[in-house]
């Protein structure tokens, strides 16, 4: 799989900091893509870099294993985190005024909007002004207008911020539905569960720097501890004999169920094979799972991890 | 370019369909009609109440002689003391008291004029002349000439000079009365319209980044095509605004005036265009009247003038609305724009203040530099273009002027790409220049 983007050396700097220092990304064709990191760690401008709004001091960006050049803005589809519309326009008209500034002819953009509007459900919006919409309501003539020129890379900044949760999870589905039709996307998000649930890469930037790079089921696996779940029938002290080969971090005994559930430690070194093969000898097992990190605290120790160093 | 041409259309739209705009184009005109007549209309009105001045007059020539008016009422003290007068004067409610001297007719400077309240010009010069008729007319009775009075009447000349133009295919007539009129007019017009549009320009940039909608226009649309969107809208608004005043100028000069002249003034105008000699033959009427009326009347020549008007107009306009739109995309709110739109305000109010001095030379070295220096061409030029000036003066003014708005644009282009991103802090004039290294 090629990737659609790729940032190389990517270093930008401000007057007073460096937004971005020396950040390469690939960002795979098909994929969604999630850009991570604490406030003011630079990902909005390494958005704005790939959007070509901002110049790089040092460093390129390739669109499809090219030079981006001004054309491949109209591929690209772009919700900032910042937005916002003129007040005082209707609904309709800058809609057709926003597609129409990405390239679509008047009669292109009036079928598609149309089709949009229909399909959130709000056509009788067409008339109002936007000053009467709420922010929500705003938020998805947004949306529609950064997917209507159908780009293949859509890159959204903070997308869910603003949006309550019935919008976030109509949002999540259109990202998914987008990415199933052949768009790339790229969104930067706190929002870690949103991270989980839709994003395959991720990329976790932090204090200009990108500090974790990969897909992300490899990077929660590579961050697991060795820690796994067991259940069993039995009371705890049903364990005891195994404690050479694993460490046993908490357990509990359910009378009623008379279920034991526990978390146990094991060795790097340690065959998980063996392992589950000692306890199925010693007691009952109902479950033996990993536990592995929620995106959630990876984040959390990589950032802090990074703060240490 | 699509672009730059799509986000004019918004502007002018959003803009000219708006119900304030109809409005105000159309009653903008009626408005400064209004504003010109009031003070005649308010004089007419509202007249000053009537002044009462006791008068003690020791030499006994001047009292009975003075007339009272609507404005001064003389009341004579006959054989009154200064001192007593004034003390009675301070507890009523009359405005003072005037002391003439003994020997008023030889020595005019012995009268004094005691108010009570804070005087005023007027009456001084009321009282001053009326005193000085008497006076003078004493002292031409003492001179025993007979009928001194009527001689020095018929002896007085007043001169009307009519000018025209040498060179002109036929030497038409100018009025400088007329022209300057035009010119500060004009002047004035341009003046309104680089103030009030250039700071439309500077608002609307500051609510659009207020807005965030800059955020979602800045990945499709360069930031230099934006703003130059944005100020040729406006501008395309106030041209519209213009273009709707001038047509109605045209009509007013073409089909009004005719229709409501008499007709001895209307053949007047007509024999002062014809020419000198023709002129020389309207006898007994206000020759500078009658051809400030010919220039107004000159279809010709106010079409020249709404041109030159526009192409300066856009010019002034378009440079300093590029300094309105840097400013505008520097700041977050109209409170802090303050300090940096000061030095734009400088070169326009002194324009202005230069625009003035056209009236009494419109070919004085410095005016004719301030027309050539881009800042202030604009302005200035409205005052001289009506008097006429060589055509090589206004093509070098013309383009002095569009050279630096093209220098002005790139540079606000540069401040307003970074600053359109800059939110929560004021700069300073240093960081604009970093902004523009940049």
């Amino acid at each position: 799989m090629s990737n659609i983007i790729t940032a190389q050396n990517i270093t930008k700097r401000f007057t007073e900091h460096t937004a971005l220092d020396n950040v390469s990304v690939e960002i795979p064709t098909g994929s969604v893509y999630g850009l991570l990191g604490p406030n003011g760690a630079g990902k909005t401008t390494l958005i704005r870099v790939i959007n070509r709004i901002t110049v790089p001091d040092e460093g390129r960006i390739l669109f499809e294993d090219k030079p981006i050049t001004q054309q491949d803005i109209y591929r690209i589809g772009y919700l900032p985190e910042e937005r916002g519309l003129y007040k005082k326009m209707k609904v309709g008209e800058h809609a057709l005024f926003l597609a129409r500034l990405k390239g679509l002819s008047r009669y292109e953009a009036l079928v598609r909007l149309k089709e949009w509007f229909v399909r959130f459900g709000i056509e009788d919006w067409w008339n109002k002004r936007v000053e009467d919409l709420s922010k929500g309501m705003a938020q998805k003539i947004q949306f529609i207008v950064t997917v209507l020129h159908q780009p293949k890379l859509l890159i959204f900044d903070e997308p869910f911020s603003g949006f309550d949760p019935i919008n976030a999870n109509l949002l999540k589905e259109e990202i998914l539905r987008l990415r199933d039709q052949g768009a790339t996307v790229i969104f930067s998000t706190h929002n870690m569960s949103s991270v989980e649930e839709i994003c395959d890469h991720i990329t976790l930037i932090n204090k200009s720097k990108n500090i974790l790079s990969g897909r992300v089921d490899d990077i929660r696996r590579s961050h697991g501890n060795n820690i796994f779940a067991v259940q069993y029938r039995g009371e705890e002290s049903a364990f005891a004999p195994l404690a050479e080969l694993c460490h046993v971090l908490e357990s509990d005994y359910d009378k009623i169920s008379g279920l034991t559930s526990a978390k146990i430690h094991i060795e790097k070194n340690e065959d998980i094979r063996s392992v589950i093969a000692a306890v199925n000898e010693a007691v009952e097992l109902r479950s033996f799972t990993e536990i592995i990190p929620s995106m959630n605290n990876i984040f959390i120790r990589a950032v802090e991890g990074s703060l240490n160093k | 370019m699509r672009n730059i041409g799509l986000i004019i259309m918004r502007e002018f739209k959003e803009r000219v369909y708006k119900k304030s705009f109809i409005i105000t184009t159309l009653l903008m005109p009626l408005l400064m009609l209004a504003l010109s007549a009031a003070p005649a209309v308010i004089m007419f009105f509202v007249r000053g109440e009537t002044k009462a001045v006791s008068v003690i007059d020791q030499s006994g020539i001047v009292a009975p002689q003075l007339e009272s008016g609507d404005d001064i009422q003389f009341v004579v003290i006959e054989d009154g003391d200064l001192q007593t007068e004034l003390k009675k004067s301070l507890e009523s409610e009359e405005f003072g008291v005037l002391f003439i001297g003994s020997d008023i007719v030889e020595n005019p400077n012995n009268i004094q004029l005691y108010t009570n309240q804070s005087s005023s010009m007027l009456i001084e010069e009321a009282i001053a002349g009326q005193v000085e008729e008497i006076i003078e007319a004493e002292r031409l009775k003492a001179l025993n000439v007979g009928d001194l009075k009527r001689i020095l009447e018929q002896v007085e000349v007043n001169i009307n000079l009519s000018t025209f133009r040498n060179g002109a295919e036929q030497s038409e007539a100018t009025s400088s009365a007329a022209s300057s009129f035009v010119g500060i007019a004009l002047g004035f017009v341009l003046y309104f319209f680089l103030v009030v549009y250039g700071s439309i320009v500077m608002q609307s940039i500051i609510e659009e980044k207020n807005s965030r909608i800059l955020e979602v226009l800045v990945s499709t649309v360069r930031p230099f095509d934006m703003m130059m969107g944005k100020i040729l809208g406006v501008a395309s608004v106030a041209l519209t605004q213009i273009a709707i005043w001038g047509v109605l100028l045209i009509v007013i000069s073409a089909a009004v005036i005719p229709a409501v002249m008499p007709d001895d003034i209307l053949a007047g105008v007509e024999a002062v265009r014809a020419g000198a000699d023709a002129a020389a033959m309207v006898p007994d009427m206000d020759i500078e009247a009658i051809a400030a009326l010919s220039s107004i009347m000159d279809t010709g020549y106010i079409s020249q003038i709404v041109l030159l008007l526009l192409l300066f107009m856009m010019g002034g306009f378009l440079l300093y609305a590029a300094m309105y739109a840097a400013i505008g995309a520097s700041v977050d709110q109209v409170q802090d724009a303050q300090q940096l739109t000061t030095p734009v305000m400088i070169p326009i109010i002194f324009a202005f203040i230069i625009l003035t001095m056209v009236m009494n030379d419109p070919n004085s070295p410095l005016v004719v530099w301030c027309s050539m220096i881009p800042f202030t061409a604009p302005i200035v030029m409205m005052g001289r273009i009506p008097s006429g000036i060589p055509t090589w003066e206004v093509v070098t003014s013309l383009v002095l002027l569009y050279a630096t708005f093209i220098v002005m644009v790139w540079l606000a282009g540069k401040i307003y790409r970074v600053g359109i991103f800059m939110h929560g802090k004021k700069p300073t004039f240093k960081e604009l220049y970093k902004w523009i290294r940049y």
